[in-house]
């Protein structure tokens, strides 16, 4: 399954909306933060982790899925928050922590959650594996349409959750898929340190499933593998497993020296940047020219400033609404 | 006229003997064909004892008695 | 006619559950049960029993042992539209799924700003005095209620048992459901008899956060929550000889916390023992004392706790029937409280 020229422009405007947007994010991240560099201040205080590099994962798993379709992410979601259509003006507003967020200010940039696209994130490590089965479930008890996604990082495999949910899910075939963002990292740990086999792939064997691997962070490779695995749970055959070979091109969270990193790796990974490759490609094969490129930049930088407008236009919460939507 | 409540030979397979642990309808009380009046337990299963007609359940073993297969339990008249 | 007004149907709690599922199950198609062994077997404890044969394995699912996949699995499901029942054995088991119950369960709603609820059941049976040592005996009352986000229930018999768990499976929020392994009516078990009661066979609910006064008296007031509601009334009884008149309270739930009640009874006794068969420190007798005291409420003596000591239960008989709450020790407060 390839993409066609409409696929192929879709998934580099959500690549550089999402990075656009990550880069905005960067720049406020660190106002009120220098020289002293306090988390706790700044328009945007917390933790933050951008997903600079991984946009491949999000748009080419995500050119396959409608609002109906479940998505759950991680701690570093905005590019699959993007890809997945979420509502950008209340994304940012809620990574500002103001009243117009998704969830009023609650929940901020590790707890995304917009049910008009069937979204949702954590912080905790493989921790959407369930919740991305249990609504792969639901659609199967209702025998309603629409499958589930979960995307994890490369160090979630190691989790106790992993292993479970893949085993439940193929134990009731259950129409989900499991996508494991492989950036080579586990914050400062290496992949090759803390996982005892090469490739995640690899590990569907052990449950039954399907695993696939795609290299070099290629988009279209993704859209492809992804397009066989989605259609697979559309179809009632099951779950799978794919590992993407992913570059993290920022730190582990804003704040990051990057230190574990071998000499010249960032450098490395910056000369195979995603985005440019897949304008070479447009250019390539789907006669990309400056006109276009322009025209798609403008588009994309204008609906980010616009989101971060409305953000740092939007009032805080009253101290108090924080005691509201413990319950319903 | 009376009808005996009788713990039925094919109950359960082994030839060990069972527990009254609960009546679920008390002495005297109205009962109708077919409600679940007491529980037997042999080892950790349990089993129902239904009502085999209708009218005033008489209890003739207790709660804790042990009792065998064809043992009465009690009656309903 | 009359006989049909009369007629008593007791059911143990175990029955109690298990019928209330299955009435909800029959009008709501969005119900449906995962658990360990709560498909043919009908629950370990019996609370699913007859509930495989009229639904089948798609609506009542025998899960892998596997806690965190399928609580997890039950938070996505009841987000896309469902209402799971969920089955965690034993409370005991909850540290290795914790993080499904306290991160996802409850926290979604919230971070959600409420567009995402959780109506989810999470029942979980607690409890002790048969000897099955420390990872199979505890009650954690206070682990999960001082967890916000969760609604914690425990009924002490088989009426409020079905009625709460009706309630639970119609709310939208995470509703954690906990019985207590002695009064759900396993002979195995052991049986509270005061926990078999009389059920009405149609649907009805017991309002979550409203405790009920199950005796009432003027000198003492005695709260509790299952295993300990019946301790009190034991120990009303042996009081009431003595010519001491106690009034004894079933929480039945300990989140939302009817503190009114609470403060009304006791503001009417001016005297209070806790009980409580979860751990002494930290917990709901605490809790309910701190209410008291917060609330200037006027008490002729010191309140008294007969809770759980600090310690993990031990197997041997004789060690943990003397760790265990009874009506004895309720007494005893008494006593020293008044001395």
């Amino acid at each position: 399954m390839k993409p066609n020229k409409a696929q192929k422009i879709w998934m580099y405007e959500h690549m550089l909306v999402s990075r656009y947007f990550e880069e905005s994010i960067e720049k406020i991240y660190m106002e009120g933060k220098s020289p002293a560099f306090n988390m706790a201040n700044g328009p945007i205080p917390g933790e933050m982790h951008l997903s600079n590099g991984q946009e491949p994962c999000a748009v080419g798993v995500c050119a396959h899925l409608t609002a109906e379709d479940v998505v759950t992410s991680t701690h570093r979601p905005h590019h699959v928050a993007i890809a997945k259509g979420v509502d950008l003006d209340r994304m940012t507003a809620e990574i500002f922590g103001k009243k117009t967020g998704l969830s009023g200010g609650r929940g901020g940039h590790m707890h995304i959650f917009d049910a008009a696209v069937n979204f949702s994130c954590s912080g905790i490590i493989a921790e959407g594996m369930g919740p991305a089965a249990g609504a792969a479930l639901s659609r199967q008890l209702q025998g309603k349409t629409g499958v589930a996604v979960a995307f994890l990082g490369d160090g979630a495999v190691n989790q106790g959750a992993f292993h479970e949910v893949m085993n439940l899910a193929a134990v009731w075939k259950l129409p989900v898929v499991f996508v494991v963002e492989d950036n080579g990292w586990g914050i400062s740990v290496s992949k090759s340190d803390s996982t005892a086999v090469e490739h995640n792939d690899t590990r569907a064997a052990a449950y039954g499933m399907p695993g696939y691997r795609v290299i070099n962070n290629d988009p279209v490779a993704v859209f492809e593998v992804a397009g066989n695995a989605i259609a697979r749970a559309r179809a009632g055959e099951g779950p799978s497993l794919i590992e993407i070979e992913t570059y993290r091109l920022a730190g582990h969270f804003m704040g990051d020296a990057e230190g574990y990193r071998p000499d010249g790796e960032k450098d490395a990974l910056h000369s195979k940047d995603p985005i440019p490759a897949m304008k070479r490609l447009l250019v390539a094969e789907c006669g990309w020219g400056d006109s276009e490129e322009l025209e798609i930049t403008t588009k994309a930088h204008f609906r980010v400033d616009q989101a971060i407008q409305f953000a740092r236009d939007s009032a805080y919460p009253e101290p108090e609404e924080a005691l509201d939507k413990v319950f319903v | 006229m009376s009808t005996d409540i009788v713990i039925a030979q094919d109950l359960w397979e082994e030839d060990e003997d069972a527990v009254i642990t609960t009546w679920l309808a008390s002495d005297g009380a109205s009962v109708d064909a077919g409600d679940t009046v007491a529980e037997i337990m042999v080892q950790k299963i349990q089993h129902d004892i239904v009502a085999p007609a209708s009218g005033t359940l008489k209890i003739v073993k207790e709660e804790d008695d042990t009792v065998s297969k064809g043992d009465v339990i009690g009656n309903v008249s | 006619m009359s006989d049909v007004a009369q007629k008593e149907r007791k059911l143990t709690i175990a029955r109690a559950m298990a019928e209330a599922v299955s009435q909800e199950m029959r009008t709501d198609e969005r119900v449906f049960v995962m658990g360990e062994d709560v498909g043919p077997l009908g629950g370990v404890f019996g609370n699913t029993r007859g509930l495989f044969d009229e639904f089948g394995a798609s609506r009542v699912r025998d899960t892998p042992i596997s806690e965190t996949a399928f609580i997890g699995a039950a938070v996505g499901a009841a987000a896309d539209g469902m209402r799971p029942v969920v089955e965690l054995m034993f409370v005991d088991f909850f540290g290795v799924c914790m993080d499904a119950i306290y991160n996802l369960a409850a926290k979604n709603s919230y971070f959600s700003g409420g567009h995402v609820p959780v109506p989810m059941v999470l029942m979980t049976s607690t409890g002790g005095g048969y000897s099955d040592a420390g990872q199979h005996s505890q009650c954690l009352h206070g682990t999960f209620a001082h967890l916000p986000g969760m609604k914690v229930v425990a009924p002490s018999n088989a009426y409020d048992a079905k009625g709460l768990m009706i309630a639970a499976i119609r709310d939208q929020n995470p509703v954690v459901f906990m019985f207590h392994k002695a009064l759900q009516g396993m002979g195995w078990l052991g049986t509270e008899k005061g926990a078999i009661n009389h059920v009405p066979e149609e649907a009805y609910t017991v309002e979550i956060g409203k405790a009920k006064v199950v005796r009432e008296g003027k000198d003492v007031t005695v709260v509790g929550i299952t295993s300990g509601v019946h301790h009190g009334l034991k120990a009303a009884d042996i009081l009431a000889e003595k010519g001491v008149s106690a009034e004894v309270l079933d929480l039945r739930s300990l989140v939302p916390l009817d503190r009114e009640s609470i403060l009304r009874s006791v503001a009417k006794t001016g005297r209070l023992i806790v009980v409580d068969e979860d751990y002494h420190s930290y917990g709901m007798s605490g809790e309910i004392i701190a209410t008291v005291a917060e609330q200037g409420v006027k008490l002729h003596c010191a309140p008294q706790r007969v809770a759980y000591p600090d310690i993990p239960i031990p197997f041997s008989r004789p060690m943990e029937q003397w760790a265990l709450p009874n009506a004895e020790k309720i007494v005893n407060s008494y006593e020293l409280m008044t001395r």
